[in-house]
């Protein structure tokens, strides 16, 4: 399995980077990171699935509601490179799920001794944050044009 | 000259006796013009009228189990992930507002 975060990386690269990290495994039902921790870490999905949430009010309650899903190979937690280093969704294992953490700290440090691994790795993570604001950017507009179309038609009847 | 006096004075009497009696008549129609109060008393009972007409319930729509209402948001979010996904790839207007089976927005 490739990671997104480590595409373009020969293999002794991708051995070099993940030997920095730590494999960790969420139980079933677990959390992994809450809304507004401290981002210290990057974590790379190796088995099973994260769910990414966001506390809402439901009926007053707060629940919180599924934004994004992630999948083996794919990044988790990049608020880790990126300041204030706090997280700003929580994410939880729905089934067991194994990750592997590579902390902010190792990972400058290796940028600091290998420029074109982290020049590489800093473009595949623009993808990552790249796709996530396309994403989000496509999934308001729909929301907008609902939101239009039900106000046209309420001031229609 | 003065039979037609009489006649003249009798006549005015009459007219005047006739008046009075007319006045007495139609007093007591103009005695409950003075019940005004039952007039004002209209808008009363059409204020009554109209907030008995705003007062009845609504029925609450049926509410969802919340686990079910979650379940819709859900499902709802990874369609329209879905969506949001095919029109990245290929970006197209008929894309970016492609309609999906969403319960919360049908």
């Amino acid at each position: 399995m490739q990671h997104e975060l480590l595409v373009g990386l020969s293999s002794s690269e991708v051995e070099q980077v993940m030997a920095l990290g730590t494999k960790t495994t969420v139980p079933s039902g677990g959390l992994l990171f809450k809304l507004g921790d401290p981002a210290d870490r990057i974590f790379l999905v190796e088995r099973g699935r994260i769910r990414l949430t966001l506390p809402m009010l439901l009926r007053g309650r707060d629940e919180e509601v599924l934004i994004e899903e992630k999948s083996p190979g794919q990044t988790v937690g990049w608020s880790a490179l990126i300041p204030p280093y706090r997280f700003t969704l929580s994410a939880s294992a729905p089934l067991e799920t194994a990750v592997t953490g590579i902390s902010r700290e190792a990972l400058l440090q290796y940028f600091d001794r290998s420029p074109r691994t982290a020049y590489r790795i800093s473009s595949n993570l623009a993808q990552v944050v790249g796709l996530r604001l396309q994403l989000l950017q496509a999934m308001w507009l729909r929301e907008m044009q609902r939101t239009i179309e039900q106000r046209a038609s309420a001031s229609a009847s | 000259m003065e039979m037609l006096l009489m006649v003249l004075c009798l006549s005015m009497f009459g007219v005047a006796v006739a008046a009075l009696a007319f006045g007495a008549a139609t007093r007591p129609a103009a005695t409950p013009q003075k019940p005004q109060p039952a007039v004002q008393a209209k808008p009363a009972v059409s204020a009554r009228f109209f907030s008995d007409r705003v007062l009845p319930i609504v029925p609450p729509l049926p509410q969802v189990p919340i686990e079910v209402l979650l379940h819709q948001i859900e499902n709802h979010v990874r369609l329209e992930q879905a969506a949001a996904e095919s029109f990245v790839e290929f970006p197209t207007e008929a894309l970016l507002y492609r309609k999906t089976t969403s319960p919360l927005v049908n």
